[in-house]
């Protein structure tokens, strides 16, 4: 068995890391660290970018909702006064055509 | 107790990513998945790196990690076993056959045949040369249990390398005969 172990303790020697391990590990470790990342920068740029785009969208609905209302009130008005005016016409023809019956 | 050990990561790389990365390639059986969890290993170092309180305690802890993680990827994958080192000379062109005797060649593919938790106490008693009460530490199992698969894993292996030296044999006196 001593031998067979020997053996085995020479098969099982550590072999040498690939050269590439520790230079990926450490751009790994690069990138993970808060602030060094384009990466992080990139995606900080394109969550403002929609902060501001979907801020933008609701101010412009906004706006458009009150000028809608305010045209929809003026149209109202505008009927009122159309309706108003002919009702007075249609209350001075009856006030004339029965001054003329009587 | 407070300790003075400053600790550097790059040293630490540099010190320990042969262990690692032989201990995850001869767990996984797969060179580049060694490379990825020795990888990760070493980042799990960097953010607990204020909790290693000497150069001792980086080494145990890492061996630890790096046999943990293993056995984590080898569930995610299935092993196949003496295929998987025919692959592995095959996609990335290094012979496991170049070793001093046919037996050591041998030795380490017949290592990925055997169950998991012989494979891990081999691993730790001949390439690191832990004593099973190191081994028991190191895998957080009982020294008992420890033994038992190391006894186990060592006659496995002895048959199955007397197996194939018969077999070395036999083709060397047929080539010398032929």
């Amino acid at each position: 068995m001593e031998e067979f172990e020997q053996e085995l303790r020479q098969a099982f020697e550590r072999r040498p890391a690939p050269s590439s391990l520790k230079h990926r590990l450490m751009e790994r470790r690069h990138a993970r660290q808060p602030g060094n990342s384009v990466f992080h920068w990139q995606r900080l740029a394109a969550a403002t970018l929609l902060t501001a785009a979907l801020g933008g969208g609701v101010v412009l609905h906004q706006r458009e909702e009150q000028r809608e209302g305010e045209a929809a009130r003026q149209q109202v008005l505008t009927a009122l006064r159309i309706t108003s005016h002919a009702l007075n016409h249609m209350n001075t023809q009856l006030a004339a055509h029965g001054r003329a019956q009587r | 107790m407070a300790h003075d050990w400053q600790p550097d990561f790059e040293q630490l790389v540099d010190e320990h990513q042969s262990m690692v990365f032989s201990l995850a390639w001869r767990m996984t059986g797969d060179r580049g998945l060694a490379e990825e969890i020795a990888q990760d290993v070493f980042l799990e170092l960097d953010r607990h790196l204020g909790k290693i309180e000497s150069a001792a305690h980086a080494c145990f802890w890492l061996r630890r990690v790096a046999m943990s993680r293993s056995a984590d990827a080898l569930r995610r994958r299935v092993v196949r076993g003496l295929d998987l080192w025919v692959e592995m000379e095959e996609h990335h062109g290094i012979s496991v056959v170049e070793r001093a005797s046919p037996l050591g060649a041998r030795l380490e593919q017949l290592l990925a045949t055997l169950p998991e938790s012989q494979r891990a106490v081999l691993v730790l008693r001949y390439q690191e040369d832990l004593t099973p009460e190191e081994i028991a530490a190191t895998l957080q199992a009982p020294v008992a249990t420890v033994k038992s698969n190391l006894q186990r894993g060592l006659k496995l292996l002895r048959v199955k390398a007397a197996d194939h030296l018969k077999e070395y044999i036999r083709q060397k006196e047929y080539v010398r005969g032929v």
